[in-house]
């Protein structure tokens, strides 16, 4: 059996939702031992819909099944004196901890990184919330269209005649969880080079702002604010109707813009304004009619296809998650795995997030009952 | 707490012949973490951040000799890197890659799969070069599968990989989403696979290869909706800003032309709540609204009553009292206002960068820092992005180790060019135009004066 790249150390779990268990997951998925330790009560994440069935029951939330494969876990009430005695010997032994409570939660129970690091100074601890440890915003409250709003990325997204329209899902958490897993490796990387462990601070806004390479410099750089986009005529680089559903496309990449006009078909598109850059700027709204109207007999498969393959022009179909559920460069790419849960049953999960063929991930159990490790771990301390 | 003199990452070397934004963002943050990272591009081939789409704006809008090093995007996302033009099309230039492979720790590329095959530097080949070196490749589909070889970049990709089919207003089209969006999903993806491959080296003595497809990257993303396909049958809906379980929740305006705040109603207590902030105290006991399925069926109105009071009032401020019950609630900051918002300024995500005058960029430009605060390294973003070719001897000579004969033989032969021989359009537009087509929202004039910059 190969080795696994993480195989040798332990992680505590103590974080809820999606960001901080998604980032705990990537660990466990490159073989770290990770204990989610829960409140008696369970994960918020037990809550959060969509559940299996439609049934809302705490084992059939399939966002706390995503997010905790490869995890053991435990109950423990930290709030009693029992439960934080518990906590401190798991942590005596842990390498990397992982929390997402409100900012001076912990520091009231007295299980902050000062208190915890006096008992093991190897100990990493990971704090992930949606504005930070510091800063006036610390002790707001959040939910994933707040975090977003304070992003800035909102601002940009939507039409202009509109209000600012918030991404589909959860995706600061998603993008919090990854992001926080780069922050653990580093530090990881850093105790193993200087022998110390060390606290990090993760701010969700910050994570999503961060992608913002394009936008927020325009202000640095002109004092430039970029909007949304107008409800039309500008929709180059917006979805475009076919015969049966979405497309979109680019300039850029391999194809010359005549291969373009030429795959879209119209003489139109062969000559000027629409052969420069700022030509079409200008005429977005002509482009796009003359585009829609090419490309209204044609399916979205053929014309991804026909695009990718013969004229490599950047192009995009939008794919519902039905289609995804099906697609056949996902199951090449073994990004699903089959999980037997012993509340939901067989189940196709998204798992697999790339590929590494001499240290692959390895699927080992399926996302915790709550407490179903208890006996097992809380006896052996 | 600071026990540790060096940053994470220090004494470690990355060459980056990746382009746009995934891998050199990656590389980028790398260096933050104190890696030194050498950025190599061609001859005829200039990162795409240097010109056309994806490169952003000209220090002041304004015509520069050297356009190619003065872009807003490039230097962002290439911060404190050394840079190397090498033309890896001929053999003499991939002869010094391979001599850089040999004294690297990690490389990043994002070249279709049949170029690094081609050239014989495929992680089999690699390996060969340097069994320690871990190689990471970032393309749009990854390696195998159907759509491996398909040209892709991001917001191609939104669509195909799910976002746009959940996100849009209600009933209306699927909408694009970001910007280059799953390009920082693989940008943190690549870092994590090469600090991973940097550990495995520690642990196992040999490196390791990540082959990172964006487009699975961005599915993850949308996981619950694919689960509930796989578990439900369901069909992705757009909801616009509405929660799945809550309501009320949207954006709503407020004072001011373009102003918005979100507003996120969890239970009956925030509703309680809410409704008593804006002196509704009858919409408490309304049994319409008592219960979430009621608020669920008439949100519609409960949007109207919402909005009719934040428009009352800035955005800052209905955030704020919002906020002061218990209620989550956030303002939509704009690029400006992220440059000046009380909180990211005390965070300090934005730093300021000091650039040489030579560049003729202007002294000073923000730059977004890190989302991330590690209590033993104090970081920060070591410096603009290199000009063109600018360490070319440097890496030449000192890195490499090569005399002046050979030197002069690669810049005789332009494998070493120090200047672009070709270059992509840089939209000739004014600010006024630009916010004329609606590509801009607005423009400060004053923008330096606000930034206090120089």
């Amino acid at each position: 059996m190969m080795p696994a790249t993480l195989d040798d150390l332990k992680i505590l779990d103590l974080s809820q939702g999606l960001a901080g268990p998604v980032c705990a997951k990537i660990l466990a998925d490159f073989g770290a031992d990770v204990i989610k330790v829960e409140p008696p009560a369970g994960d918020i994440a037990r809550h959060t819909a969509p559940f299996f069935g439609d049934d809302h029951h705490m084992e059939k939330s399939l966002v706390f099944l995503l997010a905790n494969l490869n995890k053991r876990g435990i109950t423990l009430d930290i709030e009693e004196s029992a439960g934080r005695e518990a906590l401190l010997s798991l942590v005596k032994t842990a390498d990397i901890l992982v929390e997402s409570f409100v900012p001076g939660y912990l520091t009231s129970l007295g299980l902050d990184y000062a208190s915890l690091s006096a008992i093991n100074p190897n100990l990493i601890m990971i704090s992930i919330t949606p504005f930070g440890q510091t800063g006036p915003y610390s002790q707001y409250q959040s939910e994933e269209i707040v975090t977003y709003a304070l992003s800035g990325i909102m601002s940009i997204s939507g039409t202009s005649d509109r209000e600012p329209l918030k991404h589909g899902g959860m995706q600061s958490q998603y993008e919090g969880g990854l992001s926080g897993a780069v922050a653990v490796l580093a530090a990881l990387y850093a105790r193993e080079m200087m022998g110390e462990g060390q606290y990090i601070d993760v701010s969700l806004q910050e994570v999503v702002t961060s992608t913002l390479v394009v936008h927020q410099p325009m202000y640095g750089w002109v004092g430039a604010v970029q909007g949304r986009r107008r409800p039309s005529g500008n929709s180059y680089g917006q979805v475009q109707p076919c015969k049966d559903g979405y497309f979109i496309w680019q300039t850029g990449g391999g194809a010359l813009w005549s291969e373009i006009a030429e795959f879209f078909g119209p003489d139109e598109l062969k000559v000027e304004p629409f052969t420069t850059v700022s030509g079409r700027a200008e005429h977005g709204e002509e482009l796009d009619r003359l585009v829609t109207e090419a490309t209204k007999d044609r399916t979205m498969q053929e014309l991804f296809v026909t695009a990718s393959e013969k004229y490599h022009i950047l192009f995009g179909i939008v794919q519902e998650p039905k289609d995804l559920a099906q697609c056949p460069h996902l199951e090449a790419r073994e990004f699903f795995q089959i999980v037997d849960h012993p509340v939901i049953g067989r189940i196709r999960v998204p798992f697999r997030l790339w590929s590494m063929p001499d240290a692959p991930v390895t699927y080992r159990r399926p996302a915790p009952l709550l407490g179903q490790h208890n006996a097992e771990i809380l006896g052996a301390i | 707490m600071i026990r540790m003199s060096k940053k994470p990452l220090e004494g470690v070397r990355i060459i980056d012949t990746s382009y746009v934004f995934a891998g050199p963002y990656a590389t980028g943050l790398l260096g933050d973490l104190g890696a030194e990272v050498i950025k190599i591009e061609g001859p005829t081939r200039p990162d795409f951040t240097r010109g056309g789409n994806f490169s952003g704006l000209l220090p002041d809008n304004e015509h520069r000799p050297d356009p190619w090093n003065c872009m807003s995007s490039y230097n962002i996302v290439n911060r404190g890197k050394k840079s190397l033009i090498l033309d890896l099309a001929r053999k003499e230039g991939r002869d010094v890659l391979i001599d850089l492979i040999k004294i690297s720790d990690v490389i990043v590329e994002n070249f279709t799969p049949r170029v690094m095959r081609g050239w014989g530097l495929d992680y089999p080949n690699m390996k060969k070069i340097n069994p320690r070196i871990v190689m990471i490749s970032n393309t749009g589909y990854g390696r195998g599968g159907p759509y491996s070889e398909y040209p892709a970049q991001a917001t191609t990709q939104e669509a195909t990989h799910g976002l746009a089919a959940v996100t849009g207003y209600q009933g209306g089209e699927p909408s694009k989403a970001g910007q280059s969006y799953v390009d920082f999903l693989a940008a943190w993806s690549c870092s994590s696979a090469a600090l991973l491959g940097l550990r495995h080296r520690q642990r196992f003595g040999h490196g390791l290869w990540a082959d990172i497809g964006m487009y699975q990257l961005g599915c993850f993303n949308v996981s619950e909706y694919i689960l509930d396909s796989i578990a439900n049958n369901k069909l992705g809906v757009r909801i616009g800003n509405r929660h799945r379980q809550f309501a009320p929740q949207g954006c709503y305006r407020c004072e001011g032309t373009d102003d918005w705040c979100a507003i996120s109603v969890r239970d009956d207590q925030d509703w309680a709540a809410l409704c008593n902030l804006m002196e509704k105290p009858e919409l408490v006991n309304d049994p319409r609204f008592a219960k979430v399925t009621g608020r669920q069926e008439h949100h519609d109105y409960l949007d109207t009553v919402i909005s009719a009071w934040t428009s009352r009032f800035s955005k800052i401020a209905v955030m704020e009292r919002v906020q002061s019950v218990g209620v989550p609630a956030g303002a939509v900051l704009d690029g400006r206002d992220l440059h000046f918002n009380p909180h990211l300024k005390s965070r300090g995500l934005i730093e300021i960068v000091n650039f040489p005058p030579e560049r003729n960029v202007g002294l000073q430009r923000p730059m977004l820092g890190r989302p991330w605060k590690f209590s033993a390294a104090s970081l920060s973003i070591k410096g603009p992005a290199p000009t063109y070719g600018q360490h070319n001897q440097e890496v030449l000579r000192e890195t490499l180790g090569y005399d002046d004969a050979r030197c002069a033989a690669l810049e005789k032969d332009g494998i070493v060019v120090d200047k672009p021989l070709k270059t992509r359009d840089i939209p000739d537009m004014s600010m006024d135009k630009r916010v004329a087509i609606g590509r801009l929202a607005y423009w400060d004039r004053d923008y330096k004066k606000r930034l206090g910059i120089s």
